[in-house]
């Protein structure tokens, strides 16, 4: 067999070298790994139950959204506080325009003109039937 | 957090899908991460450094950027492993050039391989011949240390060190050859030692 050269001997040598650290581990120490965890849990955001901005949505809408929610939270939630705003607008809606229609309403169902309406009965109502 | 998130084994899940369960607040996916990313870059570093206990000061520093950066991470754009490995490669510089400004252990300082009676009978074990390309690689300059480390321990293509080291793949290949060519000359002269001199 030829002798290989001392350049093809040196080359070789080195690939077997090469090949032997890359199997030799370097295992991290526990403490390593602790302190990394550590780290890691001190700087994990904290879960947003909302879901995430998209692309384009600048700072001035999250803090909208940010506004809106807090609202909704104070009156038990979204549904809750659209219900308040849908009443809010049917209170001004009657306070401006005049109902005279209501009065055609009235006498389609109880026959003649209402005057007035008793919301809370008396007492001598509740005991009549005795 | 969402089912699909939840449904994803983390020791499978690429390393972009478990950063984004951390920023999400998966504490598995720190895990996940950690288990998987530690142990390599504690390597490379320790390759780098020739210090065990500056490789993991560093390896910790890394992975502190890394849980900073994931809230803002933009998928996509870099691949995690990569990334890391720049910062350890960039942390590792600085502290090399930290210790170059203080009076140095001087090369002839680095370990090195046994040598007499032992060597030339039984051969050096594994350790021995580990230790030798460990003091060859101290010698090498910082950035051939750097690629050929990469591209021969790492296993990393020469894109991604390019990437690395944020050189062009032409000035990669130039630093390797050149580092493979300086060690097979530090290393010539110990070839019986390493267990490669004689005739195969």
């Amino acid at each position: 067999m030829a002798r290989k050269t001392d350049e093809m001997q040196g080359r070789e040598g080195l690939e077997d070298l090469f090949a032997a650290m890359r199997e030799e581990r370097v295992p991290p120490s526990d403490a390593l790994m602790a302190r990394v965890l550590a780290d890691a849990m001190a700087h994990q955001p904290r879960p947003d139950p909302q879901p995430a901005l998209k692309p384009g949505q600048g700072a001035a809408a999250e803090a909208g959204q940010g506004l809106w929610r807090r609202l909704a939270g104070l009156f038990g939630g979204a549904g809750a506080l659209a219900g308040m705003g849908t009443a809010a607008v049917a209170g001004l809606f009657i306070g401006f325009v005049q109902p005279v229609g209501l009065g055609v309403l009235e006498e389609a169902v109880l026959g003649t003109p209402l005057e007035t309406v008793e919301l809370i009965p008396s007492v001598e109502t509740l005991f009549a039937g005795n | 957090m969402p089912r699909d998130m939840q449904a994803e084994d983390p020791a499978t899940a690429p390393d972009e899908a478990l950063l984004a369960r951390y920023a999400a607040g998966d504490p598995a996916a720190a895990r996940a991460l950690t288990l998987r990313l530690v142990p390599r870059a504690l390597g490379y570093a320790a390759r780098m450094l020739g210090d065990r206990a500056e490789a993991e000061d560093v390896v910790q520093e890394a992975m502190l950027r890394l849980w900073r950066a994931a809230p803002g991470w933009r998928a996509g754009e870099a691949q995690v492993s990569t990334w890391l490995y720049r910062v350890v490669t960039n942390l590792c510089t600085d502290r090399l050039r930290h210790r170059k400004r203080r009076p140095a252990a001087a090369l002839d300082e680095a370990p090195e391989v046994a040598d007499g009676a032992r060597g030339a009978e039984a051969g050096l074990i594994e350790a021995d011949r580990m230790a030798a390309l460990q003091a060859a690689l101290d010698a090498l300059p910082d950035r051939q240390r750097q690629a050929v480390i990469l591209r021969h321990i790492e296993g990393f293509t020469n894109p991604e060190i390019a990437e690395v080291m944020d050189i062009g793949i032409e000035a990669v290949e130039s630093l390797t050859a050149r580092a493979k060519r300086a060690l097979t000359a530090i290393l010539a002269g110990r070839r019986e030692e390493l267990g490669y001199g004689e005739e195969n």
